[in-house]
């Protein structure tokens, strides 16, 4: 009886996410649809999903004829760049701020978070400005520095909310154990935060991946554009935009993000569940 | 006791990491100039060119920025390394999406910025005030002028200074599909109007005409030929003069059977044939090839108002203006960059390969291009078609002037209010550029 | 002993504060400084301080427009917020079930929104969802006998298309959260819970929601700035130079952008900047109260 139950609530909640997923994706159908059609007659055609001459011409120029692989070369050096600058920073910062008491701790974050608030955009200018008399224009590590900058916030209370909950008591355990305090941030506390860190990567990930005003504006040469400068050049050219073109630009850009986060999901299991610790 | 210290350590680690982080962005960023030798060589002899005067042997390159078609850059790329090989000189065009706002930040940057850009005439006022702009009647001689359109001259001219060299210029056409079209194409605006009611099914989604109705910029045409203007030449915002008012309210009743007026919505409704003519330039061209359209022309001009005035667009004049530092960095090279741009052979290879009309008088008389039923449709409108303003209050009246235009086409929002309401905001947004 | 004690935590965090420092902290007094310059069209490169004065041109911005504009982001954050918990909860909470074996792939199929650049997205809603003639959901109107409904033309229906569209971009990055947050709750208290006879709802209600409170606040917070300040969707999905929509929906970003902005007035456009933020700092003391921290 328990099991015929748990087989129908299973079943509705599969064809929930079925639909859910069905519902979200029609956008991302929709421009896959566009992107396997040919030049013309892509947009008004009929109510159907699927063009009835489906090529991937757009997606063999897209790669070919469009600098496709340097400027994906370029996206991946900024994104693991920042990532590695950002989530190194931050874990030890939210760590102090999750596990010391101490006079400031609270204004200190307190104005991160206002700071946070600031508009980017409104920044540009002024790291414009600072970078020039640096010399960190038109180089990735500038454009690294400003994105782990942008980032650092972020991190920073996300991860420590997670910290938070990490009971104060295994690290004492482990500390009777006689482990040092390298060993146990990075053998104790950092596996069990792990759903926190990883989440907080891809996301810093992401907003690199995505990011096109500051690498346009930041970087000079077209070679030097991440997958979305240069994606956003081609479709700012009202001269030659072409949809189907542009929709598959738009799937490949997104893929590897895709890939990536179904890869790592496996270890979004945190160490909690796993490592027996009651709380 | 020991997780204190190794706390320390371990924040120690962190800091150098960032510091070698920083440190290693100078060191790449030498790395990048070291690599770079070939340029940095040109700008310095760019400047010991400007002492030791012309001993032109080593190699110039002249950066220009742009915001156009690819190909046409290419076009000219090519052409005019061809002409200047010899020299030593050669140009490389670079696009940059959001000119205007990279200009901005780049106008004055001999390292990293252009020497020279090429985009429309319109935006000449606001590069000027900035004071990134040189003039460039002591880089050319006057007779280089004086084989130009005496239109696209003065569209480059600011408070009675040269700071543009004038390459080619466009203007709307009325571009129409010959197998979809029925008849002969009107000669006035109100049987044009008569043809587009009786041909337009909105709930089909085929439409007889499709412009982009909510566009000053395509709207000019009505504006312009009712007698109004949307600013003068002293700065004054007309958006509700009457005769606005009245053009306002002539468009909209096209509006009403023009789809949504969006640029993709139209050019993609006449590609596909679900639209028999587009208000359109000659920048649609490509995408209607490829579309396989058989194409037919008519200038705007020959459609006559109700007040008996043809429609007068706009005509947007593409071409150079060259940054202080490059005028005064690499005067020569510049010069001869200038001048070839401004013939006979830039002219023509525009005008064969991408149906640009050029600003080059000579150039029309290649048979080639005198026979291209599209510049001759382009230099007809042209007689009648007024300059951009190219003052830097225009700028900001593009903002107020599509509100206003989309709010009474496509917010249904009375005109009278709109084109007050709008007019007020036209006169905020100048006075907030003091 | 004791002072090098306290050292310690600041010497962890001050790698992070610098950086934050130099990339987010110095541009606002940037910022500042330029508020207080007549750097504008006419004063490009040779600018000088001349005091207060575009403070007292900015707040004469603040007028019904910009209170109206103000009112509508409050309207906007909360009720996008709202939503955006609510559906990412219950979604996480099903992903987690247990036996939900194919889970991985849904949740990857979710993240897709999430994985395109924004301006992508907005492009591909503004085109293939909203638009009259070729967007779907204009399609199924005019298959179902229907008029065509241009979407964006008022301010109303236009505020249901941003909000529709900000959740499908939103919601992602708010199901990963609670989903990663959710496996942090000790799975024995459910188990202690379950003997005691506790249903669905009081098993999650006084369970799941309190550990997660905690757990996902910063996100909640750092999110509502983000909807807070949502610039692109507005902006790119109604007001787009070129192709304005109609409707005169105003967030307060982009009531900045239209008033100040376009008239590259530096000088201007900073002190109005600097305002907003005092605006948005007022905002989000209004909105910390809720959230209590140890």
């Amino acid at each position: 009886m328990k099991k015929i139950k748990k087989t129908i609530q299973l079943t509705v909640l599969h064809i929930f996410y079925i639909i859910l997923c069905f519902l979200g994706l029609v956008p991302v159908l929709y421009a896959f649809s566009l992107s396997i059609s040919e030049s013309g007659g892509a947009l008004s055609g009929g109510m159907s999903f699927f063009p009835e001459h489906p090529t991937f011409d757009n997606y063999y120029e897209i790669v070919v004829e469009e600098p496709f692989l340097l400027w994906f070369k370029n996206s991946m050096i900024l994104s693991v760049g920042t990532m590695v600058l950002a989530i190194s920073l931050a874990v030890t910062a939210a760590y102090a701020f999750s596990r010391y008491r101490y006079r400031g701790r609270r204004t200190v974050l307190n104005l991160l978070l206002l700071l946070n608030a600031f508009p980017q955009i409104l920044s540009m200018f002024a790291l414009f400005r600072l970078f020039k008399n640096i010399g960190l224009l038109n180089s990735r590590m500038g454009l690294i520095i400003i994105y782990a900058g942008s980032m650092c916030i972020f991190s920073i209370w996300n991860m420590k909310g997670y910290f938070d909950t990490i009971p104060v008591e295994i690290e004492e355990a482990s500390k009777i154990d006689g482990a040092n305090d390298f060993q146990m941030l990075y053998k104790i506390v950092m596996p069990l935060a792990m759903p926190a860190i990883i989440v907080t990567s891809v996301m810093v990930l992401i907003f690199v991946w995505n990011e096109y005003l500051f690498s346009t504006t930041f970087m000079l040469s077209e070679e030097s554009y991440t997958l979305a400068g240069g994606l956003y050049q081609l479709q700012a050219d009202d001269y030659s935009r072409s949809w189907p073109l542009f929709s598959a630009a738009a799937i490949l850009v997104s893929l590897p993000i895709l890939i990536i986060f179904f890869c790592i999901q496996k270890y979004m299991v945190s160490g909690l569940t796993a490592g027996g610790v009651k709380g | 006791m020991m997780k204190k210290m190794l706390c320390l350590m371990l924040s120690g680690i962190m800091a150098v990491t960032l510091l070698t982080g920083c440190g290693s962005g100078q060191g790449s960023k030498e790395e990048e100039s070291v690599s770079k030798p070939q340029e940095t060589g040109k700008e310095e002899t760019a400047d010991s060119e400007k002492e030791a005067v012309q001993t032109v042997t080593e190699p110039v390159e002249i950066k220009i920025w742009h915001d156009g078609d690819e190909a046409i850059m290419a076009n000219i790329a090519d052409t005019v390394n061809q002409a200047l090989e010899s020299k030593q000189i050669s140009v490389s065009f670079e696009k940059k999406s959001g000119l205007t706002d990279q200009l901005q930040l780049y106008g004055n940057d001999a390292v990293n910025g252009p020497d020279m850009y090429f985009y429309a005439h319109d935006s000449l006022g606001t590069f000027v005030e900035m004071g990134i702009l040189s003039p460039i009647k002591d880089l050319v001689d006057d007779s280089v002028f004086e084989g130009l359109l005496p239109m696209t001259v003065e569209a480059g001219t600011y408070k009675n200074t040269q700071y543009f060299m004038p390459v080619y210029f466009e203007t709307l056409l009325f571009m129409y599909n010959k197998s979809l079209w029925e008849g002969a194409v009107p000669e006035t605006t109100e049987e044009l109007y008569a043809y587009m009611e009786t041909h337009t099914d909105t709930t089909a989604g085929n439409y007889a005409v499709v412009n982009q109705h909510s566009t000053a910029y395509n709207v000019a045409p009505i504006i312009n030929g009712f007698g109004g203007y949307i600013i003068d030449k002293d700065g004054n915002p007309g958006l509700d003069t009457k005769e606005m008012i009245e053009a306002v309210e002539y468009n909209k009743k096209f509006a009403a059977l023009q789809a949504d007026g969006d640029y993709n919505t139209v050019t993609t409704l006449f590609n596909e044939g679900k639209a028999a003519a587009i208000v359109g330039g000659p920048w649609l061209i490509s995408g209607i090839k490829d579309a396989g359209i058989d194409l037919g022309i008519k200038s705007l001009a020959d459609f006559k108002l109700p007040n008996g005035n043809g429609l007068a667009p706009f005509s947007g004049v593409q071409g150079v203006g060259v940054m202080k530092h490059a005028a005064e960095g690499k005067k020569d090279a510049i010069s001869q960059v200038l001048v070839t741009l401004a013939g006979k052979e830039v002219g023509e290879i525009l005008a064969i390969s991408s149906n640009c009309a050029p600003a080059n008088i000579e150039a029309y008389d290649n048979p080639a291009v005198a026979d291209n039923e599209m510049i001759v449709a382009i230099k007809d409108t042209a007689q009648t078609a007024q300059p951009m303003p190219n003052i830097p209050e225009m700028s900001v009246m593009w903002g107020p002037a599509e509100g206003m235009l989309a709010a009474v086409n496509k917010s249904g929002e009375d005109v009278q209010t709109a084109t007050q309401k709008y007019q007020q905001d036209a006169l905020t947004a100048i006075e907030d550029m003091q | 002993m004791k002072k090098r004690k306290n050292l310690i935590p600041w010497m962890q965090s001050m790698p992070a504060l610098i950086l934050i420092a130099v990339i987010i902290l110095f541009p606002i007094f940037y910022t500042g400084y330029i508020s207080l310059t007549n750097m504008n069209l006419y004063h490009w490169f040779d600018f000088e301080v001349i005091g207060l004065d575009n403070y007292k041109r900015a707040l004469l911005k603040v007028d019904s427009g910009f209170l109206s504009a103000l009112a509508t982001t409050v309207v906007w954050t909360a009720v996008n917020m709202v939503l955006q918990v609510i559906l990412a909860f219950f979604i996480a909470l099903g992903l987690n079930t247990e036996g939900l074996k194919i889970g991985r792939i849904y949740k990857t199929l979710l993240m897709f929104p999430w994985a395109m650049p924004a301006y992508v997205s907005i492009l591909l809603w503004k085109v293939g969802i909203y638009n009259t003639e070729f967007g779907l959901l204009n399609k199924i109107l005019v298959s179902m006998g229907m008029e065509k409904v241009n979407f964006l033309s008022q301010n109303v229906p236009a505020f249901f298309s941003c909000m529709a569209l900000n959740l499908w971009m939103a919601l992602p990055f708010m199901i990963m959260t609670i989903d990663g947050a959710l496996q942090s709750i000790d799975r024995s208290s459910y188990e202690s819970a379950q003997l005691e006879g506790a249903g669905f709802w009081a098993k999650h209600l006084y369970i799941t929601v309190p550990a997660l409170r905690v757990v996902i606040a910063p996100a909640v917070i750092m999110t509502t700035f983000t909807t807070f300040k949502q610039f692109d969707i507005v902006y790119l999905l109604t007001m787009q130079k070129g192709s304005l929509s109609g409707a005169s929906l105003q967030t307060i970003i982009t009531y900045a952008h239209q008033n100040a902005f376009v008239s590259n007035n530096y000088g201007l456009s900073s002190a109005v900047s600097i305002i907003i933020f005092g605006f948005i700092i007022l905002f989000s003391t209004w909105t910390n109260r809720g959230v209590k921290e140890d």
